[in-house]
C-alpha cells in the first residue's frame, strides 16, 4: 500500500510498535484505532481485520 | 471527522502515550498498586497480632488502607468496573452478611485470640452493634455510588 509501519504509524497517532504488534497479531486495537487505520489506507475494516481462516 | 469521536489530526497525549502504552502503563499501575495495598495490609496485620503494637502506633497506615479501599470500591461501582445490572435486595444483603461476618470475625480474633484476657459477651455484643452500623452506612455508601454511576451512564447514552 507504500506505507512504511512508521508513515502508518504518524497518520493514525501511535507508535511504530503499536502497528508492528497489531501486525504481529501481539496487539488487539481498539475500534477507533481500526477504523483510523482502515480510513488512511482508504480499506474498509472487512479488508483489513476479517480473517476468512478464522470463520 | 466525528464518527467515533475521530478528529482529523492526531491526538498524542501526555509522554506522547497511545492507547497501547496507556493500556500497558494502566496494567502495570494496577498491578503495583495491588502489591502495594497488600504489602500494606501485611504489615498492618503483623504489626498487631505479631508485634502486638498499639493502633497508635499503625493508624495511619490503617486510615491509609480503609481510604483507598472505600475510594477503590465506590469508584469501582461508580465507573461501572462492577456489571450490577440491578440492585437486588438479596445481593445487598448478602454483601452487607458478608461484610458483619468478617467484621465479627476480626473482631473476635483481635480480642478474644490474640489478647488476654478476652472480651466478655457484653462486651463482644457492644462492639458488634458498631460493626453492624458501620457496615451498613458503607453498603448504602456503595449503592448511592453505584445508582449515580448507573445514572451517568444511562444519561450518557441519551447525550
Amino acid at each position: 500500500m507504500g506505507y512504511s509501519q512508521q508513515d502508518l504509524a504518524d497518520l493514525v497517532g501511535v507508535t511504530r510498535q503499536t502497528i508492528g504488534l497489531i501486525e504481529k497479531e501481539r496487539y488487539n486495537p481498539t475500534l477507533l484505532l481500526c477504523v483510523k487505520i482502515a480510513r488512511v489506507l482508504e480499506k474498509t475494516l472487512n479488508d483489513l481485520f476479517w480473517d476468512e481462516k478464522e470463520k | 471527522m466525528t464518527c467515533f469521536g475521530m478528529k482529523k489530526k492526531n491526538e498524542f497525549s501526555l509522554f506522547n502515550m497511545d492507547e497501547r502504552n496507556r493500556l500497558v502503563a494502566y496494567r502495570i499501575i494496577a498491578i503495583m498498586y495491588f502489591s502495594t495495598i497488600t504489602a500494606i495490609t501485611g504489615i498492618v496485620l503483623y504489626r498487631q497480632f505479631g508485634l502486638h503494637q498499639e493502633i497508635e502506633q499503625f493508624e495511619d497506615l490503617a486510615i491509609i488502607m480503609t481510604v483507598n479501599s472505600l475510594f477503590l470500591i465506590s469508584a469501582l461501582l461508580f465507573f461501572g468496573a462492577i456489571p450490577f445490572q440491578k440492585i437486588r435486595i438479596r445481593t445487598i444483603l448478602l454483601g452487607y452478611l458478608v461484610f458483619v461476618i468478617l467484621g465479627c470475625l476480626f473482631t473476635y480474633f483481635k480480642y478474644n485470640v490474640f489478647q488476654e484476657p478476652g472480651l466478655s459477651w457484653t462486651e463482644f455484643f457492644d462492639k458488634m452493634i458498631i460493626v453492624a452500623s458501620v457496615t451498613g452506612l458503607m453498603v448504602v455508601f456503595f449503592i448511592l455510588m453505584q445508582s449515580l454511576g448507573k445514572w451517568k451512564a444511562d444519561r450518557e447514552i441519551i447525550d
